[in-house]
């Protein structure tokens, strides 16, 4: 009945599911049942029926607990969830060590949840220990590498992503054979490590865990929710078998599956590239170094089977069936194939080995050769195998050194069942393979899934690579430093470097560095590649909205709230839309939409405290920009726009002091530098002010208005010369903008050249016929005001007529810009 | 404007609004009818839809009253009428005050209509010509076309002058460069 189930859920009919889950727990009333019909309940959507279905029972077994944790945490019950996972604040607090123990394989993501409820909770310190716990118990974990970036820790990406420890390793791959494990390390990361000294050493190793892993299971009930849990997230064909069947035999599938879980784990965690998806078929005869170089370079082949493929080694885990069938002697298999279709292979090579042969290489490429027709017999014997060995391993995966060796041979005799004994010994022959190639080179007695092994440890470390760039560029884009994040994200193959994730990274950095030009065009191609993609895309509205192309930005708002009306990136681009267009209170009607579908989005508050400001609402506005930092702390445009508020109240100080917190998160934006020069100078801290904004130039020599701000601070200060060279670079810069010339006109006002001072204030009016007449106007009032008559003619000329004085002045404008400009030189 | 001629109808106070440089405010003021016929009232006043207006229903003067929680600049009047529509209900001469309070009011412009067919647009700009600060603002119809007792009026906007939202006391950016960094969104 379980098997029923799990195979319902496997193929997403819920229905079935949760009936026949319902049926099975009023018939067996154990934790286990229990555990599948939340599960069901959970998969299917209905977190509330999972809470309160396990709330009402008492659940003592680990998954029961982190299920019930997740579905409090989904519900926003953050303080039950906690005190699931770790006796909350009345008992006695647990440590992450008794956390790791009492979870298992499942520690890293109940700790990755306790880690969320933490930062959600104010208390980060604790929060970031959680994650760097459960990324070190498995560094194939996304997730809280990101959150502990967000939350502005600085994790190492080379620490993080590697696979150093034999316990690692396969606590986040339970279905992984430790052999591969013992193998990786060996050869991948610790060169110094003692295991892989000798053949013999790994042999025993292997046997070691495959002993381990044995004894485990048989200590086993049939329990299938453990492994469930990590298999789940592995391998999302995984269907646990009930109990029953005997436990040996459906051991004996822990060996394909072992590739197959390891396949699988990269495979939900990432997007596969061949850099480390590709395991090659080697000849026996390179050892380490060659095998290293060999998957290296495999990261030029692509997905493709390919006899293109440099050979390597025999190591031959095919990873789709498709593929197998091209691949002759020479296929590397990308890991975007089905993980599952590795283990046939694996098993496929184990079987055609022959039972107990030690196997040459020689006899692999047979074994090689023929999987395409063994392939379709270890599908379905891998479907329907399931995760029974998934669930082993995932209770075995405790990998700590087993004490004792055992003897092979019991291991081989307990398999009793026919094709699974062939399987065991064939793995562990390929373990043997595996040890002696890698350490070695020799070619010796090595079983096919030694191979199997090193090409998972291959497969693994071409994984944990692309991670650690992939983590280096989101470090750095979190810490600010986005060119460096440009440059590292730039550099990652060019199938990783073209899907939607990465792209909306860099997107996101050339928005950061107000380079909204590129912006967009990273962020259209983003949306060509991948137009399901709402994750980045309030960045693409807002970088439409600065770029003000209403057409492109309301198109882009359409065709997001109609593909997900639940999603709060939808509506915040619904609001830049009618923003861009002035209808304020639409825009802030869309906000506050957004804020409702997810009230932990911090963007849709700044956005909506942006409007309120642009309203004149500035008491709500504070509260919006409030709320957003409340929900994230470092979210850098919130204090900004604080800063905006107290400033518009002429509350000096305080601008400047949010500004600099402001600042203190995002070193390198330009406009915020410019932003607390003007402060500065408003301050009468001039000198500061100008320290600023030279820093501010500096920084990005793009930003016009860092000098003209500059320039205003330097008229301020009656340094005109300056003021004016300045305005002047500004005016070949941009050489349409009203308020250049109308500053220029002012410094010349200032230094008595009044018709240069008109003529200046003409084109700025001209520039900006509606704009700020006012000002302008006034401008050339009060130079005239207390003079003789004569230029007062001029003045009833150029206020009285404004259109008609337009077209006349353009031409007065041309003559006089000659003439200006013979003036200057 | 005592001219024969008739009342050109302004441009879409919409189109005013997205220059950017005026902003509606008058969802920021209480409004008030000095009398109304039922289902008539402010709310067909200020629904932004040209078909449903105000009626009086009672004697001249019948105003408008629009008073603000603090004191605001108002930049512009908009108000639309339509002879075609509202014949004798039309107004034809407009007074518009404006004060502290109710006993505190002072006009500031009369408007004379002749068959209006539109938008028309009141400046409103005290000595120094520059957009009024005020409290409160009276609209006081005078007289309707056709010597009509009660008014119909369709539509009332107020505008006030943007602010400049960047720093410093400058005019607005005209260029898309300018205007890009000008603030962190």
């Amino acid at each position: 009945l379980q098997a029923a189930i799990w195979q319902a859920l496997n193929h997403y009919a819920y229905r079935d599911a949760v009936f026949l889950a319902e049926r099975l727990y009023a018939e067996v009333h154990s934790e286990e049942a229990l555990f599948l019909l939340a599960t069901c309940y959970y998969r299917s959507g209905k977190a509330y029926k999972a809470y309160r279905l396990l709330k009402g029972h008492s659940c003592t077994t680990p998954q029961c607990k982190y299920l019930l944790a997740k579905c409090c945490v989904d519900l926003s019950k953050l303080a039950e969830g906690e005190q699931i996972l770790s006796g909350g604040v009345l008992n006695k607090q647990k440590s992450h060590d008794d956390i790791v123990m009492e979870f298992g394989d499942s520690a890293c993501f109940t700790l990755s949840l306790l880690g969320h409820v933490y930062c959600k909770t104010d208390r980060l310190a604790k929060g970031s220990e959680c994650y760097q716990k459960s990324l070190s118990l498995n560094p194939f974990l996304w997730s809280p590498f990101e959150s502990l970036c967000e939350i502005g820790e600085k994790p190492d990406p080379d620490q993080t992503f590697k696979l150093t420890s034999l316990q690692n390793f396969s606590s986040c791959l339970p279905n992984t054979c430790t052999t591969l494990v013992s193998n990786h390390n060996i050869s991948h990361r610790q060169p110094e490590t003692v295991l892989m000294e000798t053949p013999q050493d790994t042999i025993e190793l292997n046997r070691i865990n495959l002993e381990s892993s044995n004894s485990k299971y048989s200590s086993l009930n049939t329990d299938s929710s453990m492994s469930y849990i990590d298999s789940a997230v592995i391998s999302p064909d995984t269907v646990p078998l009930g109990s029953g069947t005997a436990i040996l035999s459906k051991q004996a599938q822990n060996k394909p599956k072992t590739g197959r879980s390891l396949l699988g784990g990269p495979a939900a965690l990432s997007p596969l590239t061949p850099s480390f998806g590709i395991l090659p078929l080697e000849t026996p005869s390179p050892g380490d170094g060659s095998y290293l170089q060999n998957y290296t370079n495999s990261s030029s082949v692509i997905d493709v089977p390919s006899t293109g493929a440099p050979s390597k080694k025999k190591l031959c885990v095919m990873q789709t069936v498709s593929r197998i069938s091209q691949a002759g002697t020479k296929s590397v298999f990308s890991q975007s194939g089905n993980s599952r279709e590795v283990t046939p292979i694996l098993v496929a090579q184990t079987q055609s080995s022959g039972p107990q042969t030690s196997t040459t290489p020689q006899v692999l490429s047979p074994t090689i050769a023929a999987p395409p027709n063994a392939l379709p017999r270890r599908s379905s014997r891998l479907f329907t195998s399931d995760s029974s060995t998934t669930k082993e391993n995932s209770k075995k995966l405790k990998m700590k050194f087993p004490p004792k060796i055992p003897n092979r041979k019991t291991k081989s005799k307990t398999n009793k069942g026919g094709i699974t004994q062939p399987n065991l010994n064939d793995s562990l022959e390929i373990t043997k393979l595996d040890s002696s190639i890698i350490s070695e080179g020799k070619i010796s007695t090595v079983a096919p899934q030694i191979q199997a092994f090193t090409l998972q440890k291959a497969a693994a470390e071409g994984l944990m690579s692309l991670l650690r760039d992939m983590g280096k560029g989101y470090l750095a884009l979190c810490s600010y430093n986005c060119k460096e994040a440009i440059n590292i994200l730039s550099h990652l193959p060019s199938h990783h470097y073209n899907t939607g994730w990465v792209l909306c990274q860099i997107g996101r950095a050339y928005f950061e560095l107000a380079e909204y030009m590129q912006a967009e065009r990273i962020f259209s191609e983003v949306r060509r590649i991948e137009n399901y993609r709402v994750e980045g895309m309030e960045i693409y509205s807002t970088t439409l909205w600065h770029l003000q192309k209403d057409v492109a930005l309301s198109v882009l708002s359409k065709d997001l709230t109609d593909m997900d009306k639940n999603s709060p990136e939808a509506w915040c681009a619904a609001g830049n839309c009618f923003s861009l267009q002035r209808e304020h209170d639409i825009a802030i009607k869309f906000f506050q939409r957004a804020i409702q579908v997810d009230p932990n989005y911090a963007y849709a508050y700044t956005l909506l405290g942006h409007e309120f400001v642009l309203t004149e609402e500035l008491d709500k506005a504070l509260a919006c920009f409030r709320n957003a930092i409340r929900v994230n702390p470092r979210h850098y445009n919130a204090w900004y726009g604080l800063g905006m508020i107290y400033y518009k109240q002429e509350k000096f100080s305080l601008a400047e002091m949010h500004f600099q917190k402001a600042l203190d998160i995002n070193p390198q934006s330009s406009v915020l530098l410019c932003h607390i020069g003007v402060v500065q100078h408003a301050l009468k801290k001039s000198e500061k002010a100008l320290d600023t904004l030279n820093k501010a130039i500096n920084i990005d020599p793009k930003n016009p208005l860092c000098k003209f701000h500059r320039a205003s601070v330097l008229f301020a200060n009656e340094k005109y010369k300056s003021a004016l060279q300045e305005l002047e670079e500004l005016k070949q810069i941009v050489p349409k903008e009203s308020l250049v010339y109308f500053l220029i006109g002012k410094v010349y006002k200032k230094l008595g050249q009044t018709h240069l001072a008109l003529m200046n204030f003409s084109w700025a009016m001209d520039l900006d016929p509606k704009g700020a007449n006012n000002q302008i106007k006034e401008a050339i009032d009060k130079r005239y005001l207390p003079d003789d008559e004569e230029p007062i003619t001029q003045e009833e000329q150029i206020i009285g007529t404004d259109e008609s004085q337009e077209s006349s002045m353009t031409d007065a404008d041309d003559t006089q810009l000659h003439a200006v400009e013979s003036d200057e030189f | 404007m005592t001219t024969p001629n008739k009342t050109p109808p302004g441009a879409d106070p919409k189109q005013l609004e997205r220059t950017g440089t005026v902003r509606e405010i008058g969802s920021q003021a209480v409004w008030s009818l000095s009398s109304c016929k039922p289902g008539f009232g402010v709310d067909q006043l200020r629904d932004d839809n040209l078909e449903t207006y105000w009626q009086s229903d009672g004697s001249q003067p019948h105003l408008v009253n629009i008073q603000f929680r603090r004191k605001t600049t108002v930049k512009t009047l908009c108000i639309y009428a339509d002879y075609k529509s509202d014949e004798s209900y039309t107004p034809s001469k407009i007074s518009i005050r404006v004060g502290n309070n109710f006993h505190n009011l002072q006009e500031i412009r009369q408007l004379e209509l002749v068959e209006p067919s539109g938008w028309i647009h009141v400046p409103l700009t005290d000595t120094h010509k520059k957009p009024i600060r005020t409290f409160m603002i009276q609209i006081a119809v005078l007289a309707n076309h056709q010597n009509g007792r009660d008014t119909h009026m369709r539509q009332i906007k107020v505008y006030t002058p943007v602010e400049e939202s960047s720093i410093g006391k400058f005019p607005r950016c005209t260029t898309i460069d300018f205007m890009m960094y000008r603030s962190i969104r």
